[in-house]
Order: C-alpha cells, then sequence, then structure tokens
C-alpha cells in the first residue's frame, strides 16, 4: 500500500504524521474507581511481575476511561512502577488500544483479504457515507460511532466481518448495513 | 575460561562470554550495532551473524554464550553473505546522505557499509521518513531524527539500564517503529548526551556538538574532566586550538564508558583566552585610571620580578598563597615548595566549591556507592592539593581570617583566578582585594582579574599537561591538548620560572620531572611512574558509538584470513 516513487511523502498510505505519535491528554487527571483497582488487585496475583500485568491493566484503563491517554499512561506506569515511555510503546505497539476518545460503538471493519473479495471495501465506504461522510477514525458528532478500517478479525467464514466494540457481526453488506446500523441505534 | 576456536585461531575466553566477545578477542572484526558490553544482549540488529559448527543456519553471534570447543567461522562465505543481506535490508530505509548527516565519519553503518556491504544500492523505493519526527529536541541535550534510526535499540538500554530512568522506548510498531519518550516527558537525566553517544548513527546527536566540526577533523588529547572529584577520563576533541567536545574516555575504574552531561558541556568553558601577556600595575596610568587601577601589559621577566621582589620584601607569615583543586598536584606541590618552604610562609591553602552530588553509573569501580561512583566538590584535584601539601582552608585559616578581615597579607597569590565561583562574586573578591598586593594566574577576564596588581596568563586545561587524584585516590594523566599562543605559560612553567628567581626550582623541568620529585615525597603518589599504564589510562577511541573498540586487541590482518577455512578444525 506504500505509495510508489514520485508520491509525496506525506500522502504514503500508513506513514506517520505529525502529530499522531505522541499521547493525547485527558485534559484532566485520571484514575481508577475503587471497583477497578479491586479488579487490578486481584490482576497482580495472577502474574509473576508487575510488568507482566501490563496488558491486562491497559484494559482495564480502557474500560474504565474509554481510551488510553497521556495521563492514563502516566497512571498506569505509576500502578505498575513502570517507566510512562515503556507503557506508551507497549500501548501504541497493539492496535486495539484505543489512542484517541471513540464513539459508544466502535465499528471495526475488517478489510483483509477475504472481507476485501467479498466487497468489505464498499460496505466500509458506505457506511461512512451514510454516518455523514466520516473519514476512517473519525467519531460522529453526536459521539455513538467511531468507524476505523482493522486486519484480519479471522471471520474469513462470515465475510465481510465487522466487529462492534467486543462483539463480532458476521456479514454486513450494503443491503443489510441500515438493519445492522439500525441495532446498534 | 572456555577455548573456543574463532576462524582456526584458538582463544580463550570467559564462560560468560558470547560468540561475538570470543571473535572480538580472536582479533576478528565483526560489525554489529545493538551489542555493546554494558548493555543486555537483544540480538536485534542481525548484524553480527556468524556461522557456528554444529547450527544449522548463521546465528547471530551475540545471541550465543559460548561453550567449550565452539567452532565459529567469522569470515566464511556463509557468514559474509548472511551480513552483507543485512546490511542490506538496514540501508533500505536509511537515508544514503551521509554527507549531510553529523555522524559521518564516527558512523558504524557508513563504516560496515563500507568495509563490507554492498557497492550499489538496489532499492528505488521511497525511503521510510518520519514526518514530524525528524530532527527534533526529545530532550535538553539531544535531538532525535528518526529516519536515520536503524533501531538497535542502544539509546533505550542506556536510559533503562545504565540511567536507570527509562525515557525512551519503541512507539509504534514494523516500519514505523521510532524511538522517542512519552508525551510530556524528554530524555532529561544526568549522563543524556551517553544516549546520543552509543547511537551508531545519526539519529541521536547532541545539541552543543551538532554540525560544530566534522569528526575527522578533530583531534583527541586524553585528559581528565575537570568538573568534579571523580575525573571521569575524557578525550578532548579540539581542531585549531578550540575545543569542540568531550567525549568519555574508557577507564574501567572510574568512568567505565561514560560521563555525566555536566562535565561533557564544560568543553566550552575551555575556550576564550583574554590575557596574552602578563599585567602589571603602572604608576603613571594609576594616576590617569579613575577607579585607580591602572594597568599595562608587559613581559614575563618584568612581571615576575615584581612578584619575587614582593615576595622578598613581604614578612613570609603575611604571605598568602591560594592553590587550587583545578591544578594539577604537579603545580599544587610547586606553589608549596616554593611558598611554603623557600617563602617560609605558613598560609598556602586551597578552597574548593561543594558541587551537586555527581554520578557517574560503574558498579564495578572501587569506591561505587548503590553502582555509582559520587563526587561532591566540584573540583577534579582537591584530594592531589592535599596531597601536595596545600591546606584545605578553613574559617581559622589564612584565607578565612583574610575573609574576616583580621589578616592584610603583604602579597596575596592566587594561582588560579577561578579557585572557586566566589571569585565572580564582587563581595568575596574585594574580601581578597584588601591584600597589598595579589597576583592571580588566569587565563580568562573575571571580577578577580579586574582587581588584581599583576595577572600571569596561562594556558588553562588544554595547554598543560599533569595529573589530578581523583576521590578514589587514583593518579590520573591528563595530556597538552594544543600549545597555547607564544607568551602564555602554563602554570607549571610559572611557577618553576618563579622559583628559578629564588633559586629553588629550574625552568627547564617537565611535568614529568616534577611528577618525579612529587613520587618521591607525597604517599598517594608513591612509586608511580610518569608513564606507568594506570596513570596514562587507555587513548582515545576513534568513535564514542564503539569506545570499547580500544580494550579488544589488533584485528586479524588479512593475510591471517586468507588462510582460514584451512586451519579451522573440527572440535
Amino acid at each position: 500500500m506504500s505509495g510508489g516513487a514520485g508520491t509525496p511523502v506525506s500522502e504514503q498510505a500508513g506513514l506517520p504524521r505529525e502529530g499522531e505519535h505522541g499521547a493525547l491528554s485527558a485534559g484532566k487527571a485520571v484514575s481508577f474507581s475503587p471497583k477497578a483497582l479491586a479488579r487490578f488487585e486481584k490482576l497482580l496475583t495472577r502474574y509473576p511481575t508487575k510488568q507482566a500485568a501490563l496488558l491486562p491493566t491497559l484494559w482495564i484503563a480502557q474500560e474504565e476511561l474509554g481510551w488510553i491517554s497521556r495521563e492514563a499512561v502516566d497512571y498506569v506506569a505509576s500502578l505498575l512502577g513502570l517507566s510512562p515511555a515503556f507503557v506508551w510503546g507497549v500501548t501504541t505497539f497493539y492496535t486495539m488500544y484505543n489512542r484517541a476518545p471513540v464513539g459508544k460503538h466502535l465499528i471495526q471493519f475488517c478489510t483483509s483479504i477475504s472481507c476485501h473479495l467479498a466487497g468489505a471495501e464498499e460496505v466500509f465506504a458506505e457506511c461512512r457515507k451514510r454516518l455523514g461522510d466520516l473519514k476512517p477514525g473519525e467519531t460522529t458528532a453526536d459521539g455513538r460511532f467511531t468507524v476505523i478500517e482493522v486486519e484480519c478479525l479471522a471471520q474469513c467464514d462470515k465475510a465481510p466481518a465487522v466487529m462492534v466494540n467486543d462483539d463480532d457481526c458476521a456479514i454486513i453488506t450494503k443491503e443489510n448495513l441500515e438493519q445492522f446500523l439500525g441495532g446498534l441505534k | 575460561m572456555v577455548k573456543v576456536t574463532v576462524d582456526g585461531t584458538a582463544v580463550e575466553v570467559p564462560d560468560n562470554a558470547n560468540a561475538l566477545e570470543a571473535c572480538r578477542a580472536a582479533g576478528v572484526d565483526v560489525p554489529h550495532f545493538c551489542y555493546h558490553p554494558r548493555f543486555s544482549i537483544v540480538g536485534q540488529c542481525r548484524m553480527c551473524m556468524v556461522e557456528i559448527d554444529g547450527a544449522p543456519k548463521v546465528q547471530a553471534s551475540c545471541t550465543v554464550p559460548v561453550r567449550g570447543g565452539m567452532v565459529i567461522r567469522a569470515s566464511s562465505e556463509k557468514a559474509l553473505a548472511a551480513r552483507n543481506a543485512t546490511m542490506e535490508f538496514l540501508l533500505i530505509n536509511h537515508p544514503l546522505d551521509c554527507p549531510i548527516c553529523d555522524q559521518a565519519g564516527e558512523c558504524q553503518l557508513q563504516d560496515n557499509a563500507v568495509a563490507g556491504g554492498l557497492p550499489v544500492s538496489r532499492t528505488s523505493e521511497p525511503r521510510r521518513q518520519f514526518p514530524g519526527y525528524d530532527r527534533t529536541d526529545i530532550g535538553p541535550h539531544v535531538i532525535a531524527d528518526m529516519t536515520r534510526c536503524i533501531q538497535c535499540t542502544r539509546c533505550i538500554r542506556f536510559c533503562n539500564e545504565i540511567a536507570g530512568t527509562g525515557e525512551l522506548t519503541f512507539i509504534e510498531r514494523g516500519g514505523h517503529t521510532m524511538v522517542w519518550t512519552h508525551e510530556g516527558h524528554q530524555l532529561d537525566n544526568e549522563w543524556s548526551a551517553c544516549a546520543a553517544d552509543v547511537c551508531p548513527v545519526g539519529a541521536l546527536t547532541t545539541k552543543e556538538f551538532r554540525f560544530r566540526k566534522r569528526v575527522w577533523w578533530l583531534k583527541k588529547t586524553a585528559s581528565v574532566c575537570p568538573g568534579c572529584e571523580i575525573g571521569c577520563n575524557i578525550s578532548i576533541e579540539h581542531r585549531e586550538q578550540v575545543v569542540h567536545r568531550f567525549l568519555p574516555r574508557v577507564n574501567l575504574g572510574v568512568n567505565d564508558f561514560w560521563m555525566c552531561d555536566h562535565g561533557r558541556f564544560l568543553a566550552e568553558s575551555l575556550n576564550g583566552r583574554d590575557f596574552l601577556k602578563p599585567v602589571v600595575p603602572d604608576d603613571f596610568l594609576k594616576a590617569s585610571e579613575p577607579d585607580g587601577r591602572g594597568r599595562r601589559e608587559t613581559n614575563w621577566g618584568e612581571a615576575l620580578g615584581l612578584v619575587h621582589e614582593k615576595l622578598t620584601a613581604a614578612k613570609p607569615a603575611a604571605v598568602l598563597a591560594i592553590g587550587s583543586a583545578n591544578l594539577s598536584t604537579e603545580e599544587n606541590w610547586l606553589l608549596a615548595e616554593l611558598f611554603g618552604k623557600t617563602v617560609g610562609t605558613p598560609n598556602v591553602e586551597f578552597d574548593a566549591d561543594q558541587g551537586p552530588l555527581r554520578r557517574i553509573r560503574n558498579p564495578k569501580a572501587i569506591g561505587a556507592d548503590g553502582g555509582f561512583l559520587k563526587g561532591t566538590v566540584a573540583a577534579p584535584n582537591a584530594r592531589g592539593a592535599e596531597a601536595a601539601g596545600v591546606r584545605k582552608a578553613s574559617g581559622e585559616s589564612a584565607l578565612g581570617r583574610l575573609l574576616t578581615g583580621s589578616l592584610v597579607p603583604d602579597v596575596l597569590y592566587v594561582a588560579d583566578a577561578a579557585f572557586s565561583a566566589r571569585t565572580a562574586d564582587p563581595a568575596f573578591v574585594a574580601k581578597l582585594r584588601k591584600a597589598k598586593f595579589l597576583v592571580v594566574h588566569a587565563r580568562t577576564r573575571s571580577a578577580l582579574t579586574d582587581v588584581a596588581d599583576v595577572v600571569l596568563p596561562v594556558s588553562g586545561l588544554t595547554g598543560k599537561d599533569g595529573s589530578f587524584l581523583n576521590v578514589q585516590g587514583r593518579v590520573q594523566r591528563f595530556d597538552v591538548a594544543f600549545v597555547p599562543p607564544p607568551i602564555v605559560k602554563t602554570d607549571l612553567e610559572v611557577l618553576l620560572h618563579l622559583g628559578q628567581r629564588f633559586g629553588v626550582f629550574e625552568t627547564r623541568w617537565t611535568t614529568a620531572d616534577v611528577f618525579g620529585k612529587l613520587a618521591a615525597t607525597v604517599p598517594a603518589y608513591g612509586g608511580l611512574a610518569w608513564d606507568a599504564p594506570a596513570v596514562v589510562g587507555l587513548p582515545p577511541s576513534v568513535s564514542p558509538a564503539a569506545s570499547y573498540d580500544v580494550l579488544r586487541p589488533p584485528r586479524t590482518s588479512v593475510d591471517d584470513t586468507d588462510k582460514l577455512p584451512a586451519a579451522a578444525g573440527k572440535a
């Protein structure tokens, strides 16, 4: 997908752009609720080191706070005794940690080979059009929907596959897209 | 110790060595980027590929622990092919713009590409770039340019394992991987510039040295850091009488491979010279100058003659000589001999500033506390001055009495105008000025030189040699970086010339001669020779990223490698 020779660098697909890599600020200090903290404490008992508990702790942070903000990274780092840089490095390695606020329904379109052959790109484009000409990664003004493109969801038998938050939704086509989105409202 | 064979050469290495270290011990050059003797092994760069008998594929030699009888073929066709392939991969995305890169000349990637890479590039695709992340400050001293990064993680491991601060990390992954900090945090620790040192390419460079001088123009002089009493071994890197940077010089017993930012960026302070000739008072000018301190430049004969005359006329008890923890032990010793024994004053003292705590990571060093060697005195030779017979000033000592006003010396001889940071304080200087006759050695102008009667122009650290006694009690030599301008003398020469007027020193004495006399009388120097390896230390390394190369034996010559396949037998 990389641009050929002559493509301006800034337009090459997949390249980082200015401001894309720094952790966004939530604008306020964040912390876990007592319930989440209890989950975190229980989690620690299952791992040999605190560092080993980083991924599940980030999951708790994402569930608690919706996304991984700069403050969330600092908070998780302090909980686990790790450097904030290390936590941020891990966060950026994994695509399923949200690095910006997302809508109530995070609609993840698979566009890998099977879904691509089944027309996923068109469904993805159509979905974005219906939600008000969203670009990939954008959220609707009402904060209900975010649409992104993801790699294989391991549902090739049900292509084109979509995942909404943590749930799989099989065979989303242009025809049933309206019904699919309606079901999320 | 285990015995291994590298390209037909049998070599004995420690049990915990790896195959790369065995190759290096055998004098065989295996190119590498991510390996560093003080960092954990990550096998990140894949450059150090070698063939090992019994292993089905080529191995990254740094990741393979040695075992007895291991046969390593570092120069076989297969190994060279693998290394060339790795090199080609690394160069797919590395910009080929060495002429505008500041690392050129001491770049491991450049060296290895020249030594063993393909002569042509087979790629025509645009190279990966990081718009918005090139040439960016990531800390107070370090600039990052991610297009040049080869992801060796040395800087990350330096921050994690040596500094212990962990500011750096990889962010993103795959082809987008880059070294960065977490938003809101900087690469800001006591040794941050060492992260740029260990960088094998031009991805991390220091702001202070970047684009100041092409490294191949720099001359390297073995010296000792003037920043604190730890006495990190350094290389003064200079050209045409201008100091451009300090680099750490390897000393496993002191600073290991590191130096702190405070010391490193003192380099600039060695530049600048305000006095080219001795300055003496002038009666005619005194009458016309509004502050009554008219002075003129003169020659050494007149200046030293005047100092000699004032010293002979003064009552010995009313002479105060101030040595310095910035001066070498030799100079302090001459001062103590001349003033203590010949002039006969009991008042030969020095004062050194208590500085902020400086630390250098070296868990194996004698005196290391919590893995760090620590220094609290903000000058390199407080111990040497004391050992040489110059007493530490106190409230009751002559300097203390001068400051309280209870002693007014006839002659105050300050052998280092910058012996304390307080010499920049007008109130402090005014107290010193109470002396009837004030002589200072100085390189640059200061509040103290402005009021001195006689200013004797001296070279500073770059123009002289000598030795410091560090916090561990280790005698460390520093060498002459460049000869000062013609009339300027070293502190040692000034004292020798003055001593000659008293008939006790000879001007032909070299620093080595004085060192010899010192070693005969000062216990801390007992039995040491000017040329002893422990005193001289290691030579400066060619490249900061491979500073550890000074520790390895000479390389195998090309003639030897030609015979290799026949010589290497099965273990």
